[in-house]
């Protein structure tokens, strides 16, 4: 029965913080009022609302909680599945490259064609998989336990591409292009817009789909190599297919948002002391909780002062004592 | 009829050879262990015999079926594998591990059904273990936890079971009841056990369990010899390969025979 009441609960508060997402924000607005702008754009009522309101709510506010809440779930997600591929609780979405690839592809297209953003996801997408493609080729490149090659591959990745945006900072222009660039790296929510919805929910949305639908398969990939093809599992047709997942969902939400650090990391250790460590449980909670998270950290961004706060200090700032808090509260548990 | 069957077969990793020669077969409902020293192979062999190592030359063969060209799940339907040891990446309720048996049985975009859950526990009850099903894993002393990896290889419902020194990091009591269970298994469902260990006396254990029992007694990558426990466990070729000297102690009572071989010295 509880645990019934836990799965509706989680099934409905990313719609919930949604919703409660339209009222929050410098431009006060009554319920009727974003009511009335939800109506109009659905149809459903004819009165005309106030210009400002569809543009606060429908243009801003809305899409702003939507891609928070996908790109929270995705890296949320990602996250749970790196953590059981790796079988270390303390990898996150990042670890094969992809945030270091993808922050060197923005950097290089703010650098070659300005703030493009059509050029800023493409390039901070392909880079987002190149990197894990390369990391995937040190890594595999050994026979013996692949799995600590793959994480040294992603150290590597990682370090390469980070000392190259350090480079395109070296060189951009201080005026215009560094700012960018630095922006970037902190990651907002800012630009979001329906079309940066349309393009990024695909990546995101394969990559989540397809680890929900596999995640039971996550718990046996957790194990040795070698017990897990004795089970009977094709490992490396099947790993391969879970990092792919992995690496759409993650390249999907960093190519919109930037770099968001913590939220991979620490939101499947909330869903373990939620729902266990099952992952058939534990990959829909984190899907929940990591959408959820990022939608409540995003209103925090844009309401705390009156200039924006950039989402990745928050996620980290707010995340990592959280993790302090959580690794003395779990102590002993076996991780 | 074999189950399992080893054609001179021999495996290297890269100029090194591990594996030379080695031929076995296995018939159905028997024991057969595999003894050596340390570093003879037994590992490999064990490794080779599940697929999950290619042979360089020869073949191993599963129901006449070549493993090289079984798929991984096809293998998994006929061996299930007990490791040495088993790290607990998290803290999993037991059940969770025993259900990850039904794999081979389960679409990869699927989760497991009310039936597979139904055979975890089953598997868990033979084992007596079903007490346990739902707390972590991690929690589990290391006697419980090899019983769990039965159930585990038993959820498979497979034929054969595959075990690579399983009894290695239990205590004296805790080893005890891990070969009764065995024990009881094969003489409950004629199941075949393939089990590599580091001691003569399991070998003695079965046979005087009265289970169908062969030893092949690997030195140095090869087999040096195959048969029943006393044909191969003698004295003489415990100071050939081990350099000791043991006795071998025949005792009758009311419960049948009893054979042990014990240790007595090295030499240098």
């Amino acid at each position: 029965m509880r645990k019934k009441l836990t799965a509706a609960g989680l099934a409905v508060a990313p719609f919930l913080l949604i919703f409660i997402s339209l009222f929050i924000g410098r431009y006060p607005l009554s319920m009727g009022q974003v009511i009335g702008v939800l109506g109009i754009k659905t149809g459903l009522s004819a009165t005309a609302p106030l210009p400002i309101h569809i543009n606060v709510v429908w243009d801003i506010r809305l899409p702003r909680a939507i891609l928070g809440a996908l790109v929270g779930g995705s890296l949320a997600v990602s996250g749970a599945a790196f953590q059981g591929l790796f079988r270390n609780p303390l990898v996150s979405s990042g670890v094969l490259g992809v945030s270091a690839g993808a922050g060197f592809g923005a950097s290089l297209a703010i650098i070659l064609f300005g703030s493009d953003t059509f050029y800023v996801y493409a390039f901070a997408f392909c880079f987002g998989i190149l990197a894990v493609v390369l990391s995937y080729v040190i890594g595999t490149n050994y026979t013996s336990t692949p799995t600590i090659m793959l994480v040294l591959g992603g150290v590597v990745v990682s370090s390469i591409f980070s000392s190259l945006v350090s480079l395109l900072k070296y060189i951009a222009d201080p005026y215009e292009q560094l700012p960018s660039i630095v922006f970037w790296l902190m990651g907002s929510m800012a630009s979001a817009r329906f079309k940066d919805i349309a393009i990024s929910a695909i990546p995101m949305g394969v990559g989540m789909a397809g680890l929900v639908a596999m995640r039971w398969r996550l718990n046996v990939l957790s194990m040795d190599d070698r017990e897990a093809q004795a089970l009977g599992v094709n490992i490396i047709f099947v790993k391969g297919l879970a990092i792919l997942f992995a690496t759409l969902a993650t390249a999907g939400a960093v190519c919109v948002s930037g770099v968001i650090g913590w939220v991979g990391l620490v939101v499947p250790h909330m869903g373990r002391m939620l729902s266990g460590n099952d992952n058939t449980v534990l990959v829909p909670t984190c899907l929940s909780i990591g959408a959820g998270y990022l939608i409540i950290v995003d209103n925090v961004a844009r309401t705390l002062t009156g200039s924006e706060i950039p989402l990745g200090i928050l996620t980290s700032i707010m995340g990592a004592p959280f993790f302090v808090y959580l690794l003395k509260k779990t102590k002993g548990r076996g991780w | 009829m074999s189950i399992i069957e080893a054609e001179k077969a021999s495996f290297s990793y890269g100029q090194q050879n591990v594996l030379q020669n080695i031929s076995m077969k296995v018939r159905e409902g028997e024991m057969f262990c595999l003894f050596g020293p340390n570093g003879c192979g037994k590992t490999t062999l064990i490794q080779c015999l599940l697929g999950i190592l290619k042979t360089s030359s020869g073949t191993i063969r599963l129901r006449g079926r070549d493993i090289r060209s079984m798929k991984a799940v096809e293998i998994a339907r006929e061996l299930a594998y007990i490791p040495q040891a088993h790290e607990k990446p998290f803290p999993y309720k037991v059940i969770d591990v025993v259900l990850m048996g039904r794999v081979s049985y389960t679409g990869l975009f699927s989760l497991p059904k009310k039936e597979d859950r139904k055979t975890a526990e089953e598997a868990l009850e033979r084992v007596g273990m079903l007490s346990f099903k739902d707390k972590p894993y991690t929690q589990l002393s290391g006697g419980e936890t090899q019983l769990v990896m039965v159930a585990r290889a038993l959820a498979q419902q497979t034929p054969v079971l595959v075990m690579d020194e399983p009894t290695a990091h239990l205590d004296f009591r805790n080893e005890l009841g891990f070969l009764e269970t065995i024990v009881r298994l094969v003489k409950d469902t004629k199941i075949t056990v393939v089990m590599a260990t580091h001691f003569p006396n399991h070998a003695f254990y079965f046979e005087n369990s009265n289970i169908e029992s062969r030893v092949a007694l690997m030195n140095e990558k090869m087999f040096y010899a195959q048969g029943r426990p006393d044909e191969v466990l003698t004295e003489y070729n415990m100071y050939d390969i081990f350099k000791i000297k043991s006795k071998l102690i025949a005792h009758q009572w009311e419960e049948g025979k009893l054979k042990q071989i014990l240790p007595i010295k090295t030499y240098g």
